[in-house]
């Protein structure tokens, strides 16, 4: 299978875990469901298992082949865990089956039993300490940038897309930045009044904020989930 | 109850166990037992409106402690010098330590218990 | 790291941050400037604001999330309306409810700065103190009955103490009116979820303070809250919630106030303090060093509770005595 990375989703009111079940909707909701996760789980694999860049392409896909081939999301129980951890699981058990099958056709490669410390592009700094959260990082960070996305659709014509280049500018690019640019300077560089700045940065975090949940009520599958995730999400654990 | 009158009691009661307990410690004075009891249940009552009507001013227990004790005392001391100067046979003790322990424990109520007046708080 | 999508530039970890940051604030009406949040409970953040117009700082009460399908607004809704019948000084006044521009339901009250009871305690207060406390905590609770309303998750945690003695019951978003004889469902309290069902039946309160029959999701009444006060109490003398490891304070409890505790959180509701005022009315006699309601005494136990409120004048008689029989002695050789 291959990754489409701009598959529409079709659904408003049912959630991807459910529309999967459906015959009439499984392919198609499978496939967003793979867009959603692709990011995490590629990042996760990287990060967590050490895995080469080359490699994880191919695993990432074998990874989604076999949770299509078995109808492992069928078997998902909400009472019991959050879909991300049940995927992060699964995820698990997949990457130690693929290393012990590889063991033992003795096969060598870049998926070592053991992390074995090489060095690729991955930051040190950039690694998790607990797995969970790790992926659940990456999950997020999937999340927003989808919903980021969405604002871009949603601003494509003035005067959104001004209001998408100061959220852009201002949110994105400079947030980084120790020396982060102030409102005057947005309005000095955009040419507009300080106070329009402000409103227009407020729409687009608005905006932003709605999109996240929408994209978060397409992932999660019980309302308990995505209030769950939509606090976490919302920084509600930031201190 | 008001603090006057508690003290008022308190001396006058504590003053007749006083007198009645020369019965025992001076049993020589046992014809004269009634003057002394009555001699020193008037000790004990002054000690007792001097004691309460200074609680009705002055809410302090450490003063109305010092107070009574010295109110005590002071009337003990009259009472020692009226014996000498009436050539009897002076209980200095008998007499000067009850009666400044009457007037500490008289000091002492008026200050923790009792009304100002009726209808008012106590001091403490 | 992340995938580059489209023109959107790839979301770093404190970018991220700030973004959630971000959205998590509220967008407060123009005439309030936003702080810091103060707490986060189940539902909802109180938030810390400057009120421009009245230059006084003010918390807002904001749900985390917009109206939905679910209760959660009506219940913050619910909770300011409650909020704003009890005008008393124990029970924070609300300035002002709405909806902010994202949908968010909230309400404004009266900033409250000073310490929970639980700080009070770790603080080393002394026992008469912590009980004062107590007794001021009691008197909104029992305003609330008198006006029909309950208040369902008392715990140390919601009651505040301010710089000047002044003492505040907080937090009544599980308030229930008195006449609505409904049995009580049982829901998240103070960010304390028990179990989770829906987003409609969820368990209520907080579980060492809460009552049996509020458990049972049973009718409730004031004797529901009588057993929390109860369990208030209880921490107060143990310096632990009913049920946890008790934390050593400086004396053994006494065995009046002990009785007062256990009347309070008796299982069975008929026989508890039918009233806070009678709670509190007793736990004011054990301070006055009156006999208590809850412990029927022995004449032994009276006659040590009389010397022990007295003891300084049956020392001073005592002593009288012994000097008495010291000269008696005395004159006797």
């Amino acid at each position: 299978m291959t990754r489409n990375h701009r598959a529409p989703f079709p659904f408003t009111r049912l959630s991807l875990l459910e529309a999967v079940r459906q015959p009439e909707l499984g392919e198609a909701a499978f496939a967003t469901l793979v867009e959603a996760y692709w990011g995490p789980v590629y990042s996760y694999l990287r990060l967590r298992w050490r895995v080469t860049p080359e490699e994880t392409e191919d695993l990432v896909q074998s990874f989604f082949a076999r949770v299509l081939e078995k109808r492992v999301f069928a078997a998902y129980n909400p009472e019991k865990a959050r879909f991300r951890t049940f995927l992060r699981l699964c995820l698990d058990r997949f990457v130690i089956n693929e290393r012990t099958a590889a063991m033992r056709h003795k096969r060598r490669g870049a998926l070592s039993a053991e992390p074995q410390g090489q060095s690729h592009e991955v930051e040190d700094s950039a690694l998790e300490p607990d797995p969970e959260e790790c992926f659940h990082r990456e999950w997020l960070r999937a999340l927003f940038a989808e919903a980021i996305e969405r604002l871009q659709a949603l601003c494509v014509e003035e005067p959104r897309r001004v209001r998408f280049k100061l959220f852009e500018r201002y949110d994105l690019l400079s947030g980084e930045s120790v020396n982060r640019l102030s409102y005057a300077d947005l309005a000095a560089e955009f040419g507009l009044p300080v106070t329009q700045v402000t409103n227009h940065l407020a729409w687009a975090r608005r905006e932003l904020r709605r999109l996240v949940l929408e994209v978060l009520r397409e992932r999660t599958v019980s309302e308990r989930e995505f209030r769950d995730e939509a606090r976490r999400a919302l920084g509600m654990d930031l201190p | 109850m008001t603090k006057m009158l508690l003290g008022t009691i308190l001396g006058g009661v504590l003053g007749i166990l006083d007198g009645l307990s020369a019965i025992v410690s001076a049993p020589e004075t046992v014809p004269q037992i009634i003057g002394i009891v009555i001699g020193s249940t008037i000790k004990g009552l002054i000690a007792g409106v001097l004691i309460g009507y200074f609680a009705r001013r002055v809410n302090s227990l450490p003063l109305g402690i010092v107070l009574g004790l010295a109110v005590g005392f002071v009337l003990a001391l009259l009472v020692c010098l009226m014996q000498r100067f009436g050539g009897e046979h002076v209980y200095w003790w008998q007499v000067m330590l009850p009666g400044s322990l009457v007037g500490l424990i008289v000091g002492y109520a008026t200050q923790r218990y009792g009304l100002i007046s009726h209808g008012r708080q106590k001091g403490l | 790291m992340s995938e580059r999508r489209g023109a959107v530039p790839a979301l770093s970890d404190p970018v991220l941050d700030r973004l959630r940051g971000a959205l998590a604030a509220p967008e407060l009406p123009e005439r309030y400037v936003l702080g810091q949040p103060l707490g986060r409970g189940g539902m909802a953040t109180v938030w810390r604001a400057h009120d421009l117009l009245l230059d006084r700082e003010v918390a807002f009460k904001v749900l985390d999330l917009p109206e939905g399908e679910d209760d959660l607004a009506e219940r913050l809704l619910r909770e300011a309306r409650v909020l704003a019948q009890l005008e008393h000084p124990g029970i924070v006044p609300v300035h002002d409810v709405g909806t902010l521009s994202a949908g968010r339901v909230f309400y404004a009250m009266k900033l409250v700065q000073g310490r929970r009871l639980d700080d009070v305690v770790r603080d080393g207060a002394s026992l008469p103190e912590r009980l004062r406390l107590f007794l001021r905590a009691c008197e909104p609770v029992a305003f609330a009955h008198a006006r029909g309303v309950l208040h369902r998750d008392l715990k140390p945690e919601n009651v505040m103490t301010g710089p000047f003695g002044e003492v505040l019951v907080l937090d009544w978003g599980l308030a229930k009116k008195l006449d609505d004889r409904e049995p009580a469902k049982a829901v998240c309290g103070s960010g304390t979820d028990i179990t989770g069902h829906t987003g409609h039946e969820m368990r209520l309160g907080t579980p060492a303070y809460m009552p049996p029959e509020q458990r049972e999701a049973g009718i409730v009444d004031e004797r529901s809250d009588v057993y929390a006060l109860g369990g208030v109490l209880h921490y107060l003398l143990h310096g632990a919630a009913p049920g946890e490891c008790s934390v050593h304070l400086a004396k053994p409890v006494a065995r009046r106030l002990a009785s007062i505790v256990n009347r309070a959180r008796a299982l069975k509701p008929e026989a508890r303090y039918a009233t806070v005022s009678a709670l509190a009315a007793d736990v004011e006699r054990f301070l006055a060093g009156s006999p208590v309601l809850a412990h029927p005494e022995s004449l032994a136990e009276r006659g040590l509770r009389l010397l022990s409120r007295h003891k300084v004048v049956v020392v001073l008689l005592l002593v009288y005595v012994l000097v008495r029989l010291a000269l008696l002695l005395i004159a006797g050789r």
